[in-house]
């Protein structure tokens, strides 16, 4: 655990332990690549499980959790994008299995990853109206019913 | 050499789901692979926020008929992770019984698939007649074939009667024992491995990097099973054993199918001897409070995981599934590279798509523009 | 009755068109092809492609994506063609009734000859569903 604090440094901004083998670790929007870049160069194999996005109203909350093999920790990365602001950074070229989960993220929830090389919606059908979310709280399903 | 554009979906005449594939064809060895999914897609994750959390293991367990017991588990577990809750041993137990139990049929329901596509009928037709007895004891147990909601948060709904623990150790030693004779035909029926061996290679290297999970990651020898590294319900008093084989191919993947069916026999044998008595539920709490829970299960096909954020009432705020055939579409898009069209079918079918692929198979030639079909008879017969 | 519709009622082949189900329906109505329940004795095949097949099964919600396909499909299969329902969500659109992408229900986009409700529907159930089809079409001559 303390290990994993070492790594991230100072990008980050908050790390609680959850229970005896997960750690709940918040940085910077900046910051998750080099905290998965620090995470994989010190812990080697790292599991992404899933990226979640939350749409809490007054922010969208980004969680990569991330399985590390041989230190058998799952370490929630949280991050947080402003609403007016919803774009980070692709990590497809640290994990290239993330590829799928960032378009899903994007075809949900309206996040923009800079860099991804595919980014195009995944499951909705050819005729869904653009800019509708569905994931959002305020997305307006009434109109597609 | 220019290359064609080949487009797989979304009909197939076995069992599976509508999606589709676009590969890119040079003569017969397939270059490059766009996946084109979403048929099924029915917006869940947004209607288990307008549930509460009793009505959403109906809905979650629904996401996948198959496997419906897995994600029964795994949601009650995301919201007992939440309410912090502590189940009665019993219940651990029952859980792991019903959970083996899935394994079983869905890993027989693919190894008879895998044997049909591989021009296999008979197998396929004997080893769901096995299929039968499992079924059968799922619903004595369960309330169910299929779709039970068998799991609450809490525990679980139904007890185990001495009368059906006898008939489950009776109908698992019988089962055992053919499940070795089908050990020898997949292991090593020369058809079967021919249409196998070497086909639809996946490294370690690229399983670990493309995230792949179950059966399709441990048959390219990286040993990650849920049950092993991050134990749930009743599995580290169990004595579990991890299959993994390490060629990285069609035939290992259905090996590793094939050993765990068997361990799961063991494993509910062992869960009958050891489970303790007592109750199997728990009054569950009113609400969710406001918190995150996330469980991962290791479900047939890989992992599992829901993620859930509780707001302090009765529906979640939000519930985020992530399904195993997902994490394995990079993975089998790697490994349709630089194998032949025939080997398609076999190589789709050895990650144990939740979703299908096809009957039909269009080739469009770019130049002519002329549209050709082939059924999948035709296809898997132009292999060998 | 001609030789046509006696063919025909002896022997229907089916095609099995998954509309995005959560594969229940599809396991059960697979499970209706083996030993135990075993519906080849009926001369019922499962057949592969559209343009063999007498009858249709249809499962699942039928989502957005592929009510187009299935009305194709349906298209291409020659006449006469029957559509059997399997399932509660191809009655009503079932447990997803209100989830943003699912039709309420396949005769929204087909005609439904016969319905088997159920989540899913036993085999058994399947089969007695397709058995009054056959008994509909022996009616109608």
């Amino acid at each position: 655990m303390k290990a994993v604090r070492e790594v991230l440094g100072s990008s980050l901004l908050e790390g609680v332990t959850v229970k005896p083998n997960r750690v709940n670790m918040v940085v910077d929007k900046g910051a998750h690549r080099r905290a998965i870049e620090a995470l994989k160069s010190k812990f080697g194999e790292v599991h992404l499980f899933s990226i979640v996005g939350a749409d809490l109203k007054d922010r969208l909350e980004l969680t990569y959790n991330l399985w590390l093999y041989e230190a058998k920790i799952h370490v929630m990365l949280k991050t947080s994008l402003p609403l007016d602001g919803l774009e980070i950074e692709t990590i497809t070229d640290l994990i290239p299995g993330s590829t799928l989960y960032e378009r899903e993220v994007y075809e949900m929830l309206g996040v923009i990853f800079k860099g991804h090389p595919n980014l195009k919606r995944l499951f909705l059908p050819e005729d869904w109206p653009e800019g509708l979310w569905p994931l959002r709280k305020n997305a307006k399903l009434e109109e597609v019913a | 050499m220019s290359s064609i554009d080949l487009v797989i979906g979304p009909q197939h005449p076995a069992l599976h789901e509508p999606e589709r594939f676009l590969f890119k064809v040079e003569g017969e060895t397939v270059i490059d692979v766009e996946p084109r999914i979403g048929y099924v897609h029915r917006g869940i994750e947004k209607a288990l926020e307008n549930r509460t959390f009793v009505q959403g293991v109906y809905l979650a367990e629904r996401v996948c008929g198959i496997c419906n017991v897995a994600h029964s588990l795994c949601y009650v577990q995301a919201m007992e992770d939440i309410c912090e809750v502590e189940l009665p041993e019993r219940a651990k137990y029952l859980r792991v019984i019903a959970h083996e139990l899935n394994r079983i049929h869905s890993h027989i329901l693919l190894l008879g698939v895998a044997g049909e596509l591989l021009g296999f009928m008979t197998l396929f037709m004997l080893m769901w007649r096995d299929r039968e007895d499992v079924m059968d004891l799922i619903e004595r147990l369960t309330g169910n074939r299929v779709n039970s909601a068998y799991n609450v948060v809490g525990g679980v709904r139904r007890d185990i009667d001495s009368k059906l623990a006898e008939d489950l150790r009776k109908v698992m030693d019988r089962l055992y024992e053919r499940m070795v004779r089908y050990k020898k035909v997949f292991a090593n029926d020369p058809t079967v491995r021919a249409r196998t061996v070497g086909v639809g290679l996946l490294s370690r290297a690229k399983a670990v990097d493309l995230c792949a999970v179950g059966p399709t990651t441990r048959g390219s020898g990286v040993k990650a099973d849920v049950r092993d590294y991050l134990p749930y319900a009743a599995y580290e008093d169990l004595d579990f054993k991890l299959v993994s084989y390490e060629e990285g191919d069609v035939w290992a993947r259905l090996m590793v199918r094939v050993d765990e069916t068997l361990e799961a026999i063991e494993l509910i044998k062992r869960s009958l001897d050891k489970m303790p008595s007592g109750p199997i539920c728990i009054k569950p709490p009113r609400v969710i409070p406001k918190g995150e829970g996330f469980s991962v299960v290791e479900a047939p096909r890989g992992d599992l995981n829901y993620h859930v954020y509780g707001k302090g009432a009765s529906t979640p705020d939000r519930v985020k599934i992530r399904t195993p055939t997902y994490a394995n579409i990079p993975a089998v898009c790697e490994m349709f590279k630089g194998g032949y069209i025939a080997d398609i079918p076999a190589t789709l079918v050895s990650i144990d798509p939740c979703f299908a692929c096809t009957d039909r198979v269009a080739i469009i030639n770019v130049e002519t523009g002329e549209r050709r079909s082939l059924t999948i008879e035709e296809l898997t017969r132009r292999g060998k | 009755m001609g030789l046509i519709s006696w063919a025909r009622l002896k022997s229907p082949w089916i095609l099995h068109f998954n509309s995005g189900g959560c594969n229940g329906c599809d396991i059960e109505v697979l499970a209706v092809l083996t030993p135990r329940f075993d519906v080849e004795r009926f001369g019922i095949l499962l057949k592969g492609s559209p343009r063999h097949a007498d009858v249709i099964v249809v499962t699942g919600p039928i989502t957005r994506q592929v009510a187009a396909r299935l009305k194709r499909i349906y298209e291409q299969v020659p006449d006469p063609k029957f559509v059997v329902a399997v399932g509660t969500c191809t009655l009503s659109g079932g447990v997803f009734q209100d989830c943003y992408n699912v039709l309420k229900g396949v005769d929204k986009v087909v005609p439904v000859d016969a319905y088997v409700p159920g989540c899913p529907p036993r085999p058994d159930a399947i089969i007695y569903g397709i058995a009054k089809l056959l008994g509909k079409l022996k009616g109608g001559g």
